[in-house]
């Protein structure tokens, strides 16, 4: 275990708690405030993974996740990005994309055969001749990808979501994001701010150089964070990515929650009236031979392992550098005791006069002009050669680091995705944002200010931009803040070189995809000359670092190969997610939103046995036997109860009432009276049936219906977009949770309810197909209706939800002496089934139209005038005789029934089963099925086709129906 | 979703809380004298316009109104007038 410092100010670990976790299967401790990449780090470890393609050995190179060589599997999780991710005791890593272990791999050989895997290998080769392909494809899939994860794999943790608001949101809590936050929120604004490493202070957090007037920029970057956090109206939310950004200024990002919060992520979705975007940078990788071997690694990845982690990155350190962030890591590693024996500094001049006096002061050797060509060390970096940049002299140093780094990248993700352009600049050398979309603004280090007052300067002005979005802020103040910021240092000379002056057989521009500049050239070469093709060609950026390694230096390299001027130099396309977000946190916590009946419980406990069906849960069966026998037999012979509250139950009043109903439903119902039930149909505009149900007058303009239970949500919805041009006066209320319903039916059914009304209900005073309004125990008002769904004689009984549980009670009682009992909505089906009763989304799909199902019965074709849904469609159809038709059929010698949606085929398929069940009231079995017009016929034989029934067909022949009491007078008597 | 709606009841909502209800093609046409290709074509035939169109939207988690409003098809934006421009 390595040495660690733990009096650094800028340290955010606490050396006096040790976590333990397991690595290989042993066990290691990290320090409480590691991520897991640290924590390795302290451990000795160097090699955290080998690559895609080559099985190199890759190790911590950036800090922030943006490639994937130290991603890990955690806790049987594939692909973690260890270096974003905090340390927790019992943590089991392990590496990936590894035959052995990553130290030693055995297919580490593969790196040597780069020369037969040209860019495009996969697309060039293993398809001609066609064959070979499958076998091919069996082996490149083993090789392919990173990470396991089982098909079985349950994600632990919580995940959760939220949508906050606010006027202002802020991306990014450096410097910039910090003061653009401070300045909205003293405009009176609410502001949210989002960071993405678990504490504020972006790049200042760990620097130790001065920032002005003697105070560090570590010092700054806590006086910042103090003041955001003791400003009320700043919501802040740390360790949380970014990952997109939309018009209307719509931003998301995901949280990940430390031990106190109840969530282990929580995606964030919020809108806000206007959003400042300070995301900074990142460093832009030097291209050079051997540029990822494990020691190698850039200037803020160094610095911040020594400044946050207290862990000295190595003994001994070479720089090859572009900037002056390198310089200052340079000299703060030497004072930290690594040995520093030269600093490569790409740029000629430029550099800050202070940071070449510290260099000076410490005798470090620094030259100009030089940069490092090749990493040496077969599995670590032992040594390092480095050139002059015009190649005439070279040197050579022995290191176990070599921090390397050309320059800056800005982040400019959050803009572009919400369709900023970028365009090249060539003082910065980097793609700068034009075109920014409304009420966003950039500001801070993507602008390209190195200076600390400057960034802070363009985040106040970004600020109140932001607030003068928000009409909270007035001219003169933001032409002040302007003058304020042009009077700081502009933006830094960014250095041009994007690599080494060598050949780049092992120079990878990109390190997920194992993308070498010799890649790059081949699909130049090929054809493919602007980077958007060659990325796909070459693979350089499709990995998980989402470009954060390639992303500026395939354009510029590219560019520079092709000898482009700078204004043809585009950058590829960037896409949310901004950072890889898992699933899970997509997916949120997952509520059970389903709708429970008011005698759900009673329901339960006689037993109930429920399934989701749609929105609602309902009681399916009440036994173990999914048959239900005993329910269906005890409906057929005495009487059963069944809760119905499911049924859509409207009610609609008003002048033009009838109008709307007119509209909706094919039947005349101007012709309905008081007292009687009609039973009729929707149509969409296609003549495909949607819902029926029945349509009872209450008086006058006043009517009651119900829908079928799929179709009550959409109902209201439905009529008022059929009558949208109208300005009709009517009143809509969907009743549907306000009133329940219990069908009471059977044999026996009238003598229960004689037992418990005030009314007479004999058959002449409540006829089949007759509605009433009576009382139950005095007190419980009841909509009646005599329908048969079942085929029996049975009452639909219509009761305020409140009244639901006492009426259940009161009947059941009351039924006790005619063997009452529950059944389930099984065994309904089956029981409407045997009386060809349909189910709409059962019996038909969504090509069935009303004629198809045998329901045309009910479309009035007498009735014009009132530009039925429907009707125009129909009128056609009924001349079409290609369609499908409903059919009931038996099957053959006692036969059992074929499975609900099994196909009916003959050298084709010719139609399916609807609903089919063995019988028990009719001993045999029996069905529903649509078939081609024509083999409708009575007598036709159908031969079914089931899932796995390896060509066994089974065969049935259409009959007559109903099956059941073909004659009706059950359900009348 | 990016887009929000202006509901004439609710105000400016959040377009999750709506349901599309197609192009404005004007009130549906008189039973007399349809063709069913002239039927069709007002039931399935779209603009499909890249620019600013009037189209229905229903409020499904709201007030339950239909109403129209202009949205620019190639910013998923919505316009106050038919001719908005940027
Ligand atoms: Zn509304």
């Amino acid at each position: 275990m390595m040495n660690r410092f733990n009096h650094l100010p800028t340290l955010k670990i606490d050396t006096s708690e040790k976590i333990p976790f397991t690595f290989k299967g042993k066990q290691y401790y990290g320090t409480k405030g590691d991520t897991v990449a640290t924590a390795l780090y302290a451990n000795g470890v160097r090699i955290y993974a080998r690559s895609l393609k080559y099985h190199r050995p890759r190790g911590f190179y950036s800090m922030d996740g943006e490639c994937s060589n130290t991603m890990m599997e955690i806790n049987g999780v594939p692909n973690v990005r260890t270096e974003t991710t905090w340390l927790k005791p019992g943590m089991v890593i392990k590496e990936q994309n590894v035959k052995g272990s990553a130290e030693n791999d055995l297919m580490g050989f593969i790196d040597k055969m780069d020369w037969a895997m040209p860019a495009g290998f996969y697309y060039d080769t293993m398809h001609k001749p066609a064959k070979i392909w499958p076998v091919a494809m069996k082996q490149i899939r083993k090789a392919a990808g990173i990470g396991k994860l089982s098909p079985d794999h349950h994600m632990p943790g919580k995940y959760d979501e939220i949508f906050p608001t606010c006027d202002v949101c802020v991306i990014g809590g450096g410097p910039a994001g910090m003061t653009a936050a401070l300045a909205a929120a003293q405009k009176g604004l609410r502001v949210i701010l989002m960071e993405a490493r678990p504490w504020l202070g972006g790049q200042f957090d760990y620097r130790t150089a001065e920032y002005a007037n003697r105070q560090t920029c570590h010092e700054r970057a806590v006086q910042l964070a103090k003041e955001v956090e003791k400003t009320d109206n700043i919501r802040v939310f740390t360790h949380t990515a970014n990952i997109g950004a939309y018009n209307n200024n719509l931003i998301t990002g995901f949280q990940i929650g430390t031990e106190k919060d109840s969530f282990t992520e929580r995606y964030i979705e919020l809108r806000a009236k206007s959003v400042v975007v300070a995301t900074g940078c990142i460093e832009r990788p030097l291209l050079f031979e051997n540029n990822e071997r494990p020691g190698v690694m850039q200037a803020g990845c160094a610095l911040r392992l020594a400044n946050t982690y207290g862990l000295l990155p190595g003994k001994t350190g070479v720089f090859s550098i572009g900037h002056d962030l390198g310089l200052e890591a340079a000299v703060a590693l030497h004072d930290l005791g690594m040995t520093i024996p030269m600093i490569a500094d790409i740029r000629e001049d430029g550099q800050d006069p202070v940071l070449l006096k510290a260099v000076m002061d410490r005798k470090i050797i620094l030259l100009k002009g030089w940069v490092a060509t090749e990493a040496h060390g077969r599995k670590q970096v032992k040594k390092v050669t480095l050139k002059s940049l015009d190649g005439t002299a070279e040197k050579t140093f022995d290191c176990d680091v070599l921090v390397a780094s050309a320059g800056f990248t800005p982040l400019t993700g959050p803009l572009v995705v919400n369709q900023a352009k970028l365009k090249y600049d060539a003082h910065t050398n980097f793609f700068l944002p034009t075109d920014l979309p409304k009420k966003m603004h950039a500001a801070g280090r993507l602008l390209g200010y190195e200076n600390g007052l400057s960034i802070e300067a363009s985040g106040h002005l970004a600020g109140l931009k932001a607030a003068y979005d928000c009409e909270n802020c007035s001219i003169a103040d933001l032409g002040e803040a302007k003058k304020a910021m042009e009077s700081k240092p502009g933006p830094a000379r960014g250095t041009k070189l994007v690599m080494a002056p060598v050949k780049g057989r092992k120079t990878f521009i990109c390190f997920d995809e194992d993308t070498s500049i010799k890649n790059v050239k081949q699909s130049i070469d090929k054809g493919f000359d602007v980077p958007e093709l060659i990325k796909r060609f070459s693979g350089a950026g499709l990995g998980p670092g989402q470009a954060g390694i390639p992303g500026h230096n395939l354009p510029l390299f590219t560019a520079k190969y092709q000898a482009l001027p700078d204004i043809k130099i585009r950058p590829t396309t960037v896409r949310p997610p901004l950072v890889p977000t898992l699933i899970a946190t997509y997916a949120g916590t997952n509520h059970t939103m389903l709708k429970r009946t008011p005698i759900d419980d009673l329901q339960r406990k006689d037993g109930g046995i429920f399934r989701n069906i749609g929105v609602w849960q309902r009681a399916r069966y009440f036994s173990k036997d999914f048959t239900s026998r005993k329910e269906i037999e005890n409906v057929r012979n005495n009487v059963g109860m069944l809760d119905g509250s499911t049924l859509g139950k409207f009610r609609i009043h008003g002048p033009d009432a009838l109008n709307a109903l007119q509209r909706v439903y094919v039947s005349d119902l101007s012709k309905i009276k008081e007292g009687r039930v009609k039973y009729t149909a929707m149509c969409n505009d296609d003549g495909c049936v949607i819902d029926d149900g029945v349509v009872i007058k209450l008086g006058e303009n006043d009517y009651y219906f119900s829908t079928s239970t799929g179709r009550a949500g959409q109902t209201v919805e439905w009529i008022r977009y059929h009558t949208r041009y109208e300005n009709w006066d009517f009143s809509l209320v969907n009743l549907t949770d306000a009133m329940g319903v219990i069908n009471l039916s059977g044999p026996n059914a009238r003598k229960v309810l004689e037992k418990v009304v005030d009314i007479d209900v004999s058959n002449d005073a409540f006829g089949f197909s007759e509605y009433k309004e009576f009382k139950v125990a005095d007190t419980i008002p009841v909509k009646a209706m005599r329908l048969g769904f079942v085929g029996e004689l049975s009452y639909e009984l219509h009761v305020p939800s409140s009244y639901m549980k006492a009426l259940w009670l009161i009947l059941k009682e009351a039924g006790k002496e005619f063997k009452i009992k529950n059944f389930g909505v099984e065994a309904q089906n089956v029981l409407r089934m045997e009386k060809c009763h349909v189910i709409l989304g059962q019996e038909s799909e969504q090509r069935t139209n009303l004629l198809d199902i045998g329901l045309g019965f009910l479309w009035s074709r007498k009735k014009t005038g009132y530009k039925t849904v429907g009707v125009a469609a129909l009128t056609q159809a009924e001349k079409d005789n290609s369609r499908l038709k409903l059919v009931g059929f038996k099957m053959e010698n006692n036969g059992r029934a074929p499975r609900d949606g099994a196909l009916i085929v003959d050298d084709r398929v010719r139609g399916h089963v609807c609903t089919a069940r063995d019988s028990f009231s009719l001993n045999e079995a029996v069905g529903m099925a649509l078939v081609e017009g024509d083999m409708s016929k009575v007598g036709t034989r159908l031969a079914f086709y089931e899932d796995e029934c390896n060509g066994e067909l089974i065969y049935g022949t259409v009959v007559e129906t109903p099956f059941y009491d073909p004659a009706g007078q059950r359900m009348k008597m | 979703m990016a887009l929000t709606i202006t509901c004439p009841i609710c105000g400016k909502r959040n377009g999750y809380e709506f349901r599309y209800g197609g192009e404005e093609k004007g009130p549906r046409p008189d039973e007399k004298d349809l063709t069913p290709e002239s039927w069709c074509d007002y039931v399935h035939m779209n603009k499909c316009v890249a620019g600013v169109q009037q189209e229905w939207w229903f409020h499904r988690d709201g007030c339950g109104s239909w109403f129209t409003i202009f949205r620019d098809t190639t910013t998923n934006l919505e316009k106050e007038t038919p001719e908005a421009k940027e």
